[in-house]
């Protein structure tokens, strides 16, 4: 990877991209969470800030759908601490189709009490300032917090992110046999490494398990990895 | 709240005594906790952590080991362990070791914090700081609510019931005048006494078969036709002692005194009264069967007796006293019925009951142990007679679903049917050469009780084998050796203390396990200070003080054992309702996690028992 040469890691490493960044974003929740700093990409992972996150929403398509709620949890230490979870529905325009309703269990009516997304998103930032943000399988968290950025800021930050699912696919790809991509899901991974099952689909319930799955990954080879070795 | 810590609200909800605090205190509860994740084979505190926290296993297991690596216990899904909390020592003041046994993922939240937050709900404050004997006493206290409850006859003294006071004469009246005061009365039956002793006893049917049919001189004394001899019960006991007792005896009236006077008489109209359909009710009904085949129909009735009593929160003492009380009245009527067959005995003999229901705890559905006591007068002439009355009452007895005994333990055997030289011999051989044949047979055989017959024959071998047993310290030594061989399970419902095969795969052996090691403590209790008593509660409260068993340990070990006895009467039950064969299996599915938290105290209390054992010799 080009992260792993020093001068390529200054170059387009996060912090030099996020120095770059602050300098353009404008006043507010974006500004203010730029103007912290990364943990250090040599951190040990029980030194490493971390904030699961999970987003529930309409669709696959960051631009066509929309963002139905958040939850996240601070995670530390080796610890998930509950005491910092935090779920928010948000509101937005348009209605519900009836299968999305089945699988998120968030209604119309729930959804009307939600909070706006750029309320949403700006508690997310507060969060997330200075920490990586874990979720598994990337994408869906990654485009959609990237366009919500867009639309309330005018541009993306640059976010550190783990993925539990690309730990566990190198991790696979390591040991160099075949193996069925179904062997990824959150709740198979899970149940692999003796994790209750949980309750999926809603936002935080799916933070907390990624971030129980997250410690079972790295505890088991009873070491303490740095950051990088994590990192996307 | 939202709906991921909801999930993690209700498994809190359903642990022990968590269950007892309101959803608002649970929420606040839940906001505390931290999600630690611990591999296989490592040490508690995660991470070397030093605060004070409580942890509740999520997933996975633990084992609390001794710095010398003996196992402690077991801990699965949904425990408390408070080893970094409260305390770490173990009962014997042993530092406990904490490690996982799988990947493990842990709930952990600060004490002092809790504490707190529980702080207004006295139970909850209780539940941690109680030992677990404290525990568990309490749980019997509700347990005996409950029966008293249910069942007033169980807990109700007899002073409650009796007559008073009752009609004596003295012992020169005479049958006239004795028959004549009945009659003004209306009294069925008359007590003799001189000055307040009771002498004997005499009733209508008395006068009837004694005098009227014999043609006597009713101006006889009535001494001539009264019963002497006659069983009278303490006014000590409760009301149901007197039950158990006149259904033994199958007697309708019972004196009651007080130290050996005269106080009053009960009968069991005034007990039937208070309970419906009882042990009386059937063991009436058995001593009028005429054939073994309609003993067999009236045995169908046990199951249902004991379902009924189970349900109705009676204790499992009770119960057993009960079904042995019945078995006893079978095998009674079933000696009686073979003695009309057979002619009278030749010479005198008893007929004794082993094992469980001699110590009058036996369930439905029990093996037979039986054995005969005769006369030293015993020719070889009259061996077949007993041959013949051994095994039309076994045969007769396996009819009423009593199987037999597969250890051969039986009247039948010849071995098992001899004199009472023969079986003081017996007895001497075993306390002096204890091999662990010897052994065996003294857990049988040091349970026995007659149920027919000069009951003087056993007790006098009784007294000088007890005599033997307080003085033979190298053989109580050898008896409790063996006793210590079963050990109650250490890992509580993880898989490998479960049994792995079979039909009785992943259950509990409740007799094994539990219920036998306690019925051998007390036996050696009971040997080792000549206590004549062979049911097991009776054993360690008459043992209770002595230098063998201190009070307090004899009080844990009463509540260790009525709890076991509970759950496994509970259990049976269920069994015998489903029309399944009851047996000991418990599976730990079947009890709530209070249950099992009782459970793991009871265990406790017998192994700490057994450890004070092993280490006196």
């Amino acid at each position: 990877m080009l992260n792993n040469h020093p001068l390529a890691s200054w170059l387009i490493g996060y912090e030099a991209q996020r120095k770059r960044m602050l300098k353009k974003a404008p006043k507010g929740p974006l500004y203010n969470f730029l103007s912290v700093p990364f943990p250090q990409l040599f951190t040990p992972f029980d030194q490493v800030p971390i904030l699961a996150v999970d987003f529930e929403t309409t669709g696959l398509d960051a631009i066509q759908d929309k963002l139905l709620s958040v939850g996240c949890v601070d995670l530390i230490d080796n610890q998930i601490k509950l005491g910092s979870s935090y779920h928010q529905i948000i509101s937005s325009r348009g209605r519900l189709t009836p299968d999305n309703v089945s699988i998120h269990q968030i209604t119309d009516d729930q959804k009307d009490q939600g909070q706006s997304l750029a309320q949403v998103i700006e508690q997310l930032l507060q969060r997330l300032a200075g920490k990586v943000m874990l979720v598994h399988f990337a994408r869906i968290e990654r485009q959609f917090l990237r366009q919500a950025c867009i639309e309330l800021y005018g541009m993306a930050p640059v976010i550190p992110m783990i993925d539990t699912l690309m730990v566990a696919k190198r991790r696979l790809d390591k040991k160099d046999v075949a193996y069925d991509p179904s062997e990824l899901r959150l709740s198979t991974l899970r149940t692999k490494y003796n994790l209750p099952d949980h309750y999926a689909h809603n936002a935080l319930n799916d933070a907390i398990a990624t971030a129980e799955l997250l410690l079972a990954q790295t505890n088991e080879c009873h070491e303490n990895p740095a950051l990088e070795k994590l990192l996307l | 709240m939202d709906s991921a810590l909801t999930e993690i609200s209700e498994f809190l909800q359903a642990i022990p005594p968590m269950g007892l605090l309101p959803p608002s205190t649970i929420e606040k509860i839940v906001k505390e906790i931290s999600i630690c994740y611990v591999r296989r084979g490592l040490a508690l505190p995660p991470q070397g952590s030093v605060a004070k926290n409580l942890y509740i296993l999520r997933k996975g297991a633990l084992s609390y080991v001794t710095e010398n690596n003996e196992l402690i216990g077991k801990y699965g899904e949904g425990d408390i362990c408070t080893v970094f909390c409260i305390g770490n020592q173990d009962d014997n003041g042993n530092t406990i070791k904490v490690t996982t046994d799988e990947d493990t993922l842990l709930y952990s939240i600060n004490y002092e914090k809790f504490e707190e937050l529980v702080a207004k709900f006295p139970d909850v404050v209780a539940f941690f700081q109680q030992t677990a004997e404290q525990r568990l006493s309490k749980k019997m206290l509700q347990v005996n609510e409950e029966a008293i409850l249910n069942s007033s006859l169980l807990n109700s003294s007899i002073a409650n019931f009796y007559h008073s006071p009752v009609v004596t004469v003295t012992p020169d009246t005479s049958i006239q005048q004795a028959a004549i005061l009945m009659t003004e009365r209306g009294f069925s039956c008359l007590v003799i006494a001189n000055k307040d002793i009771p002498l004997g006893i005499v009733t209508d049917k008395d006068i009837r078969r004694r005098c009227v049919a014999q043609a006597l001189d009713i101006q006889q004394p009535v001494t001539t036709i009264m019963t002497d001899n006659m069983t009278t019960i303490d006014i000590k006991n409760t009301a149901y002692d007197a039950l158990m007792m006149m259904t033994q005896k199958h007697i309708h009236h019972l004196p009651v005194t007080a130290n050996n006077q005269l106080k009053g008489m009960v009968t069991v109209t005034d007990l039937m009264n208070n309970e419906g359909q009882n042990a009386v009710n059937i063991t009436s009904v058995i001593h009028k069967a005429k054939s073994v085949s309609e003993l067999a129909e009236i045995s169908k009735m046990i199951p249902k007796l004991q379902i009924r009593m189970a349900k109705l929160g009676t204790t499992a003492d009770h119960v057993g006293k009960s079904i042995s009380a019945i078995t006893m009245a079978f095998t009674i009527r079933l000696i009686t019925m073979a003695e009309k067959l057979l002619g009278p005995a030749p010479v005198p003999y008893a007929w004794l009951a082993a094992g469980s229901q001699a110590r009058q705890e036996q369930f439905a559905h029990s093996d037979q142990d039986n054995a005969i006591i005769i006369s030293n007068d015993l020719q070889p002439q009259h061996q077949p007679w007993f041959k013949d009355l051994a095994t039309f009452v076994s045969d007769g007895l396996a009819a009423c679903g009593f199987i037999y005994c597969p250890g051969e333990v039986m009247a039948t055997n010849e071995k098992w049917c001899q004199t009472q030289e023969k079986w003081a011999q017996y007895f001497a051989h075993w306390i002096n050469h204890p091999d662990p044949k010897s052994l065996m047979h003294c857990s049988i055989f040091f349970d026995l009780t007659t149920v027919h017959g000069d009951s003087r024959l056993l007790n006098t071998v009784r007294e000088k084998m007890l005599k033997t047993t307080q003085r033979s310290t190298l053989f109580i030594a050898h008896l409790s050796r063996n006793a210590l061989q079963l050990r109650p399970p250490l890992g509580f419902f993880r898989d490998f203390v479960l049994i792995q095969d079979g039909e009785n795969k992943a259950t509990l052996d409740l007799k094994h396990n539990g219920i036998a090691p306690i019925v051998d403590l007390a036996r050696i209790y009971a040997l080792s200070e000549g206590v004549a008593s062979v049911n097991t509660i009776e054993r360690l409260q008459q043992a209770a003080g002595t230098p063998s068993l201190t009070k307090a340990s004899a009080a844990n070990l009463i509540d260790a054992y009525e709890f076991l006895s509970m759950l496994r009467m509970e259990h049976q039950a269920n069994k015998l309702q489903l029309s399944q064969k009851p047996n000991n299996y418990l599976s730990p599915k079947e009890i709530s996690k209070l249950e099992r938290e009782h459970l793991k105290d009871a265990f406790k209390v017998i192994k700490t028992m057994q450890d004070n054992r092993q280490s006196t010799f």
